[in-house]
């Protein structure tokens, strides 16, 4: 007797879960969705930055350095079919640089703070500027 | 018995303490000589790195703020700085004759400072503090040139802008890779051509400035950005 209540019970429970399964795939097959209701989603292709065709270091002199010397050297590297201008208040200097991109010139420094002006321009206009402020001082402190 | 025992270790551990208590050393003139020079190695081990820490520096930039001790500038690179102010600080103005100091100094004047940077506090001492005027430098692409007044309008980079004035003191130069970097003249300039202009900022326009050197560049060509720029502003113009 026992053993049948057990049996009916489980035969009831999983006639329960079909009927129940039936009812819930015939309710998502009967619905409709409208268009107003999707949204369409578009994955937008990342431009990539542009890289610049050229590139500037400047190795000497260094930032904020104080140097006891009215000559001071410049140099630094650059791509090596750019031209390079060093501006100081003074005076400025073209050059080319090697064909390893080195480049190198001398100014002549005026008393206290100087601002110098690296810029390189390659042949298609691009350019790159650096400004470096150097001070010629003999003060001892 | 086991009360004697302990008793005993104890007596011995006290005897081997005031033992080597009273074993220090009297100190023989090699040890003092040691003494001294550990004590010396210490001291310069010290100076050194109060050497390293310490640098001399000189910056310039604008000034943003002014007490009796400090003042705050902008440097070049757009980067706020402290300089710190003592009674040793000398200050200067090339158009101030007698006495300058830093009550004389303003707010976005621009001044020049050398002193001693700590590279642990980030701060300047200011040893000298003057006030100064830097060049105006533009790079950019011509976009008209006004022949009767002797104006250049120049677009830079940055979509500046910028009407320069071409005075008599105006030194013009130009380069190109088979004559090299030669003197050159107003009118040799051309539109579209690669300029870079040194000079002052007028006072009264912030788009104005007056050259002192000009250095153009017929062979290379306008910046791929300045001749967006140049286009944006012909269309604006039609």
């Amino acid at each position: 007797m026992k053993t049948e209540k057990i049996i009916l019970s489980f035969i009831a429970t999983v006639f329960g879960l079909l009927v129940a399964g039936i009812a819930f795939y015939l309710f998502q097959a009967a619905k409709t969705v409208t268009p107003n209701n999707t949204k369409a989603v578009s994955f937008a292709t990342p431009t990539p930055t542009p890289v610049p065709s050229i590139f500037l270091t400047v190795d000497r002199p260094k930032d904020e350095e104080v140097v006891t010397s009215k000559i001071l050297v410049v140099g630094g590297r650059t791509t090596s079919n750019a031209v390079v201008i060093v501006i100081t208040e003074t005076s400025e200097d073209v050059m080319e640089p090697s064909e390893n991109g080195d480049f190198s010139t001398t100014v002549n420094l005026d008393e206290g703070q100087n601002v110098l002006e690296i810029i390189s321009i390659a042949p298609n206009g691009e350019s790159i500027r650096i400004k470096k402020t150097v001070t010629y001082s003999q003060e001892e402190f | 018995m086991k009360k004697t025992f302990i008793l005993f270790l104890i007596a011995c551990f006290l005897s081997l303490v005031s033992s080597a208590q009273a074993v220090t050393p009297t100190p023989t003139p090699e040890d003092r000589l040691a003494e001294i020079r550990d004590q010396l190695i210490t001291n310069i081990a010290s100076r050194v790195a109060a050497l390293k820490l310490v640098e001399k520096r000189g910056i310039i930039g604008k000034v943003s703020d002014v007490t009796n001790t400090q003042i705050s500038v902008t440097d070049l690179q757009n980067n706020t700085r402290f300089v710190d102010v003592d009674e040793l600080t000398k200050f200067s103005s090339p158009n101030f004759k007698g006495t300058f100091g830093i009550s004389d100094i303003t707010k976005d004047s621009t001044i020049g400072v050398l002193g001693l940077y700590n590279k642990e506090s980030r701060r300047i001492l200011a040893r000298f503090v003057n006030v100064i005027t830097t060049p105006f430098i533009i790079h950019g692409g011509v976009a008209s040139i006004d022949s009767e007044s002797f104006t250049l309008n120049i677009t830079t980079e940055e979509g500046k802008q910028m009407t320069v004035d071409i005075e008599n003191i105006t030194r013009t130069s130009s380069y190109a890779t088979e004559e090299g970097y030669i003197r050159s003249g107003f009118s040799k300039i051309k539109e579209n051509y690669n300029i870079v202009v040194t000079g002052a900022l007028s006072l009264e326009d912030k788009n104005r400035m007056t050259a002192t050197r000009v250095i153009f560049f017929p062979q290379i060509p306008v910046s791929p950005k300045v001749n967006s720029m140049l286009d944006k502003v012909n269309k604006s113009s039609q």
